[in-house]
């Protein structure tokens, strides 16, 4: 697929924004995390979270999420207030700790993957057979159903990143937020890992915000970029914008990035 | 019943005492193989431990008030459970402190109570220790009632258990009510100990909740098949105990505590030779 493709399917995605912020301040022991952010992530973007450590994305994410209060300014979700909103089940998370659990744990990766299915509409009942028809799709789109009656703590670490985000998928997300769940993942399973996300993105219409500290992969391979360090900058990322440019606003005026666009044809084949 | 042998087993069965036995050691022993087993996974272990003490406590209440002895116990053991939780969101007392602080106040409160009561030692032996083949048949309704509860609970809500147990912050996320399961969890570890008073005594009990759900671990197995085998184990070990008690008149909870600890140590070694 080329990138005029994509970015076709992309435009086809409907107008309500996925996120959008105003004025957000964030506030998280009494320091400011995150000053005054106003953003959009549009339905169908690939987003790449980058800054340096303490930044702030991970308040970010958590922020959006519900999970930490905020001190001013807005969010909506899907077009609708954060604090009425209801359709959290539209929203799939993974956290930056996913990777780091009890690797003697009792487990299954089928199993594990199942828990993704539960909400307040399963409580006191059976999974059915339609869940568990989403669990081995999810298995399948992850390219885990060889390993579904696994133990989770004898699979790689990227093997379990795809758990996770396999956990996410079988809630049907229209928007997926990653924290960087990268714990003890190579080089070439990161980028098989950048890719499946983009895969998803494309071919399944889902909305990606990825934290991540690997800037050739949001560059090569993402739609926007949003640079986080308290304050938050965000950016498509096209033929014409200079990564610098806007990176040197979070990570300093030192910062340069060594970035060729013919990169991406390399390693990172766009496909 | 000095004389017996294990070919007088069937003639056993024909008797009330240990139908009621046989049965009130089964819901027992499926109730604290299976909310053990979420006990060890939470590592909570000791939770079990120390609010069995405090049932002690309990017990010397019911006997001064001449009310069932395990339903004093089932409340003390209910208030000292609700009192751990509020220790800890509090930010009072460390999980294990909390435990510590509760199990010391519950069992000094039995020795007071005994000791101004002056007596009851014999009937406060046989909870002490369990007494499964002196079950009549109301000890043998409040097991049932008690059991029916636990496993109710856990029949509908083991998977929303499991998720909270493997990771709260998402459960939470996700919509699932932690705090209200969680609570309800920690209320039916109370009243499982308590419907294990009567068959393998305060003291004891601890076992039978840890050791069937630590032998299954060791066998590597997926979630579904680890609870099915510490259930397993949990019941037959309860059945071994109170068939070698019964024939040959040994501590039914001593038998109970040695056949699953016999369980555990074959596992181990199946685990070791397989690694």
């Amino acid at each position: 697929m080329t990138t005029a493709d994509t970015t076709e399917i992309r435009a086809r995605r409907p107008h309500v924004p996925a996120v959008r912020a105003e004025g957000l301040t964030v506030k998280r022991e009494g320091e400011t995390a995150i000053a005054n952010a106003s953003f959009t992530i549009d339905q169908g973007e690939y987003v790449g979270i980058v800054g340096p450590n303490g930044g702030g994305k991970t308040t970010l994410l958590l922020s959006l999420l519900g999970l930490l209060p905020r001190s001013e300014g807005s969010i909506h979700l899907f077009g609708e207030p954060i604090d009425s909103f209801h359709q959290w089940n539209r929203i799939a998370y993974v956290a930056q700790d996913a990777l780091s659990f009890d690797q003697h744990f009792p487990l299954t990766v089928r199993e594990l993957v199942a828990l993704g299915r539960l909400g307040p509409h399963t409580l006191g009942r059976r999974l059915r057979a339609p869940d568990w028809k989403s669990v081995d799709d999810a298995l399948a789109v992850m390219d885990l159903t060889s390993l579904a009656y696994r133990r989770i703590g004898h699979l790689s670490g990227g093997q379990k990143q795809r758990v996770f985000v396999a956990k996410a998928l079988v809630r049907n997300p229209s928007l997926l937020l990653l924290d960087e769940p990268v714990t003890g993942v190579d080089a070439h399973t990161q980028e098989k890992f950048y890719r499946k996300l983009s895969d998803l993105n494309v071919r399944r219409g889902i909305t990606v915000a990825v934290v991540s500290h690997d800037l050739a992969a949001v560059f090569c391979r993402m739609s926007s970029v949003m640079c986080v360090n308290r304050e938050v900058h965000m950016a498509a990322i096209t033929e014409d914008l200079e990564p610098n440019d806007i990176l040197k606003k979070v990570y300093g005026e030192h910062f340069h990035f060594v970035f060729h666009r013919h990169q991406c044809q390399g390693v990172f084949g766009r496909d | 019943m000095t004389d017996l042998t294990l070919f007088d087993l069937p003639h056993l069965f024909g008797y009330q005492f240990f139908q009621f036995a046989l049965l009130g050691g089964i819901i027992t022993a499926f109730a604290c193989a299976w909310i053990g087993f979420f006990l060890i996974l939470r590592k909570e272990a000791m939770l079990g431990d120390g609010i069995a003490h405090t049932a002690f406590g309990g017990i010397a209440l019911g006997l001064l008030l001449e009310v069932n002895p395990v339903l004093t116990a089932l409340a003390v053991s209910v208030l000292a459970v609700l009192g751990i939780s509020y220790l800890r969101k509090r930010g009072l007392a460390q999980s294990d402190a909390a435990i510590a602080v509760m199990l010391a106040l519950g069992f000094s409160g039995g020795l007071i109570i005994v000791s101004v009561a002056g007596g009851f030692n014999v009937e406060l032996l046989s909870y002490l220790f369990g007494s499964v083949l002196t079950i009549d048949g109301t000890d043998l309704l409040v097991v049932a009632l008690l059991g029916l509860a636990t496993l109710v609970f856990l029949g509908l809500f083991h998977k929303e258990m499991l998720s909270i147990t493997f990771d709260e912050e998402s459960s939470r996320l996700m919509g699932i009510p932690v705090g209200a399961l969680s609570t309800a969890f920690n209320v039916l570890v109370a009243v499982t100990i308590a419907l294990s008073i009567k068959v393998i005594g305060i003291i004891l009990v601890v076992a039978l909740l840890v050791l069937p759900g630590l032998t299954a671990l060791q066998l590597n197995l997926s979630f579904r098949a680890t609870t099915l085998t510490a259930v397993a184990v949990g019941v037959t070990s309860m059945l071994a105990g109170i068939l070698m008690s019964a024939v040959y008149h040994v501590a039914t909870s001593g038998v109970i505590v040695f056949t699953a600890a016999g369980f555990f140590v074959f596992a181990a070694a199946y685990r070791r030779a397989g690694a």
